[in-house]
């Protein structure tokens, strides 16, 4: 009696299916970061929609950025996001424009200004000194002596070596000189004026109001004092200035922007990370003197006489013969060489601007300061006058080499990206969201069964038994994945969910459908179920085939929250397919083995027979142009 | 007792309803309705939502006052910034946690966020509570731009995927009925006047697959149906068709059923509990879509497929054979009526009557060709 197409074996089937459950809820349970209580391991991901928290999607304009441009673009989007100080802010790439940030919780950050596009700026570096500023607040009134390590604070300030200005950057991949031939630096005099020469950058009308407030915030005394400056006090000569410019400890980012540049650097209490949280564009005009910090050096930094955008290429290159490690390489395009060159010549004759003698590299020269928005991503040493590539130098890894490769080759990214939704959802709304979201699942679960088990009497049990199971299948994944792939469950999401409901209702009914049919050819169950699902089968996959299509095109291509609709969409309709092949049927076979399958009051398709003979007659009395009847 | 209701009948799938020979009358309403959607488009267009317009959505809790106080306090936040923005319209949202929703002219993200923080401390609240969403116009024009992206990329691939399965035919039937129902789905949104966001763009995607998904199943019976249908001269394609929609029709009705009840969940809930965003949005359109997408895989997608099959040679002198052999059939064997019919009766009940534990023979070598199985060739000739 066994059908040629295989005897089957429903225990198998339902044994790989209980595999498949077992290695999906131990990875669920103990991989990739499983960790917490039994029930913290079972949280998927949430969107921000569905806790609570803002989300913006910035599209870059004009022309589609490079997939390495919108990498670079992202980093530098991140650095800025994080700069503000907000937790645990997620930032990625969506697409081939779009970046999207959020930020769990509530916050009203100003994340305004995060899209600008990126300047990248070559600056002498005219002075440094180190940031007290945490030191002062640790010790509130009196520097101590130990905190503040100089008169001088060139000679190696700190133990640290990133710290130190001849290595600097820290964190950037070491300190870097340029070129190889140290060439015999001409005229060390150290020329006429002790202060920086060109004045503060030129302020715009909001600078100049809230200028006035910051003047009020520290004091006109203390303002004044500041402004009269002309070096980096030295608190150890000068114990008195903790306490006369106490109050620009206080100073928010904001406020310390607006500050001229050479009070920024000569007040001890406006220290590095309030410099690094200034707003975006804050040090972006080129023909201003501005300060940024390497490291935890504050550098007194020269107008900006070469700019990223005149960057022809960098690379990193890897240790050869000539060089025993890694290395920059640097290209300029156009004037762009020129100017470079005059910048390099300016370093090694000590013309223009004067560099302090604190800011010299060891070989005595001025060095020169990358800055990429408001830090200093590498502040070489100029050894000669470069007419043509150059190279940085440095204690590179093949990693901090490429970064600073890439920070250099994209860092002047002149794309802006602007703000093209934002949203902010508060936890009571998102709680909301949740919830009814889960509820209209439940509901639509529950109208499914109740049909089922309405039409299909008994074996409506088998319906909802295979809709918990690709419940709890897609329940697994989903934290999985949430946890590998970083899928997060929005409100669109749970909407991809219930859509996917109606695709796994529609599988039975094709299958019960072609059932029907069998049995009403008289057919037994058991042949009747094997000859359905044959059947049924193809159908079943063509139909989920032509759903997961529209799925993937709609991941692939789409932007914002369809992404998880189609991704929900997609994975519940696979899982449907796994359930269907591997419990329904067997399940259905097994069942079909029983003698109350045929009856019309379990299983809803003894019903067919039932009637079969009084609609014999009946027919007779119908003209009927076709007859409906499976063929 | 003697009379099947319709609903037995559709459930044993015999309900014999003869839609391709109205087929004039489906392409009627068909052609109506697009004519009606098209006017529709034309005279009173969509209500585009705030992402295609740029705009400015803020969320206060209801139990700050009333909605005309807090519109009027949204305003006077709102003219401070801006004598150009005002406020468009106010709404209030259900649910367990009730909140009003207030619309403005776009603004910047930081503006949104001073406007949530004056009203904040005007009612007392934490800004935590005031929800915010700013959306540029330029985000909802790249949203249906990457999801006509999405049509085209869907579309190509469904054709490819339809003339593979099926074949050439059979795509182009699937594809008209895929644009009738998008066309069908969108003059309710003209005509009624529901918002159009993205989600709603994004939901007519959606339909899409389930539109095709609905056809695939009627394709695939009609072409079990008729796969050798020229190597015999009982049935036209016509009747073959008529047949597949007759036995997939109450697949059809349940699955438009049983699809239709979770998103009537997702709605009720999205515009009950939620008010508004992204459930309603998408329930709304789903519902609309699936419904008209029922209709045209029973009522327009094999219709046209008939009609175009009927236009293929090999067909359209197969159907005249049938035809011209059928006129000449009854008028020496038997007078068509009651006497035929009854006949016919005993070898009906013979190859269909429930055999318990035995196979009918004459079912077997029908196995996938379907319609040219011996047991039911005398049905639907001899009852013409």
């Amino acid at each position: 009696m066994a059908p040629p197409q295989g005897q089957m074996r429903p225990g198998r089937q339902l044994a790989v299916l209980a595999g498949l459950f077992v290695v999906l809820y131990l990875l669920v349970f103990f991989t990739s970061g499983a960790s917490g209580s039994f029930t913290d391991r079972l949280h998927p991901r949430l969107g921000l929609d569905l806790v609570g928290g803002m989300r913006m999607t910035l599209v870059a304009q004009g022309k589609a950025p490079s997939a390495k441009e919108m990498e670079q673009a992202r980093q530098i989007i991140e650095a800025r996001v994080n700069g503000t100080g907000v937790a645990e802010a997620e930032v990625v790439t969506e697409s081939d424009t779009n970046i999207v940030v959020s930020i769990p919780g509530s916050n009203t950050a100003d994340l305004e200004d995060v899209g600008q596009p990126a300047q990248m700026f070559f600056r002498k570096v005219l002075n440094v000194t180190e940031d007290y500023s945490e030191a002062l607040k640790a010790a509130t009134a009196t520097p101590s002596p130990s905190t503040s390590a100089s008169a001088n604070p060139s000679a190696t300030p700190s133990t640290s070596a990133s710290a130190s200005p001849s290595a600097s950057t820290g964190g950037q991949g070491g300190g870097a000189a340029a070129s190889a031939t140290p060439s015999a630096s001409a005229s060390p005099a150290a020329s006429a004026s002790t202060s920086p020469t060109a004045s503060a950058k030129p302020l715009s009308q909001t600078q100049v109001a809230t200028l006035d407030e910051v003047k009020k915030k520290v004091g006109e005394n203390a303002y004044k004092a500041a402004e009269a400056l002309t070096a980096p006090v030295d608190l150890q000569t000068d114990p008195t200035a903790a306490t006369q410019f106490e109050k620009f400890s206080t100073l928010t980012a904001q406020e310390v922007a607006v500050l001229p540049a050479k009070i920024q650097f000569n007040v001890p209490q406006v220290g590095c990370e309030a410099l690094s949280k200034r707003p975006v564009g804050s040090i972006s005009d080129k023909n201003a003197q501005a300060v940024a910090c390497s490291g935890t050096t504050k550098e007194f930094l020269d107008v900006a006489k070469v700019s990223g955008t005149d960057i022809g290429s960098a690379q990193a290159v890897p240790p050869n013969g000539q060089t025993a490690e890694w290395i920059v390489s640097l290209k300029f395009k156009g004037d762009g060489q020129d100017k470079w060159t005059n910048l390099t010549k300016e370093s090694v004759n000590k013309t223009g601007a004067t560099c302090e003698q604190a800011a010299l590299g060891d070989k005595g020269n001025c060095r020169v300061a990358v800055v990429l928005d408001n830090t200093i991503i590498s502040d070489p040493q100029i050894i000669e006058v470069l007419t043509s590539d150059s190279t940085i130098q440095g204690n590179f890894t093949a990693d901090t080499a490429s970064d600073l490769a890439n920070k250099l080759n994209y860092g002047a990214l002149p794309v802006t990206f602007v703000a093209n939704e934002a949203v902010h959802v508060t936890a009571t709304l998102g709680q909301a969201q949740l919830r009814a979201g889960l509820l209209a699942a439940g509901i639509g679960m529950l109208l499914v069964a109740i049909y089922a088990f309405f039409y299909y009497r008994l074996l409506g049990s088998v319906i909802f038994l295979s809709l918990i199971l690709s419940g709890l299948l897609t329940f697994g994944a989903l934290v999985w994945l949430g946890r590998t792939m970083g899928f997060t469950l929005t409100l669109a999401g749970i909407a991809g969910f219930i859509v996917s409901l109606g695709v796994a209702a529609d599988s039975f009914v094709i299958y019960f459908e072609r059932l029907k049919d069998e049995i009403r050819e008289g057919r037994t169950p058991r042949s009747g179920v094997q000859r359905a699902w044959v059947r049924a089968r193809r159908t079943i996959i063509t139909a989920n085939t032509v759903t997961v299509m529209a799925a993937v095109v709609l991941y692939l291509f789409s932007a914002g929250a369809v992404k998880g609709f189609a991704f929900a969409l997609g994975l519940a309709t696979v899982l449907d397919l796994l359930v269907v092949f591997l419990f329904r049927h067997p399940i259905m076979a097994m069942f079909a083995r029983t003698k109350a399958f045929m009856s019309p009051r379990v299983s809803g398709l003894g019903r067919v027979l039932h009637q079969q003979n009084e609609d014999e007659d009946s027919a007779a009395g119908e003209p009927r142009r076709y007859r409906a009847k499976e063929a | 007792m003697s009379k099947t209701g319709l609903a037995t009948r559709l459930y044993r799938g015999e309900a014999g309803l003869n839609i391709i020979g109205k087929r004039k009358v489906w392409f009627g309403v068909v052609g109506v309705i697009v004519l009606l959607a098209l006017a529709s488009f034309f005279t009173r267009g969509f209500t585009a939502g705030i992402e295609f317009k740029g705009g400015t959505e803020i969320t206060v809790p209801a139990s700050v006052g009333t909605l005309s106080d807090v519109q009027k306090a949204v305003g006077e936040e709102v003219a401070k910034i801006g004598p150009e923005a005002k406020v468009s319209t106010g709404q209030r949202l259900g649910g367990s946690t009730p909140s009003y929703k207030v619309r403005t002219t776009p603004m910047s993200n930081e503006q949104a966020n001073q406007i949530r923080e004056a009203l904040a401390q005007k009612y007392g609240i934490s800004t935590d509570d005031i929800s915010s969403s700013v959306v540029s116009g330029a985000w909802g024009q790249q949203v249906t731009q990457k999801a006509l992206t999405s049509l085209a990329i869907f579309l190509a691939l469904v054709t490819v995927f339809l003339i593979v399965r099926f074949e050439w035919r059979m795509a182009v039937a699937a594809l008209a009925s895929l644009a009738f129902d998008l066309i069908a789905a969108a003059a309710v949104y003209s005509l009624v006047g529901f918002e159009v966001s993205p989600s709603t763009v994004i939901g007519f995607l959606t339909i899409l697959g389930f539109a095709l998904y609905d056809v695939v199943v009627v394709f695939d019976k009609v072409q079990e149906n008729t796969r050798s249908i020229t190597g015999s001269s009982t049935q036209t394609y016509a009747e073959a068709a008529n047949l597949a929609v007759n036995q997939t029709l109450m697949r059809s009705i349940n699955t438009g059923l049983v699809a239709l009840l979770p998103v009537g969940g997702l709605l009720f809930i999205g515009a009950g509990l939620l008010g508004a965003g992204t459930l309603k949005d998408l329930g709304l359109v789903l519902f609309i879509g699936m419904g008209t997408a029922v209709y045209s895989s029973i009522f327009f997608a094999t219709p046209v497929l008939v009609t175009l099959k009927e236009l293929e040679p090999r067909i359209a002198t197969h159907t005249q054979r049938v035809l011209a052999r059928r006129a000449a059939g009854p008028a020496k064997a038997a007078a068509p009526g009651t006497p035929a019919q009854k006949a016919t009766e005993p070898e009906m009940a013979g190859a269909a009557a429930p055999r318990p534990g035995a196979r009918p023979a004459g079912r077997k070598p029908a196995g996938g060709k379907a319609g040219g199985g011996k047991g039911v060739r005398p049905g639907a000739p001899k009852r013409r």
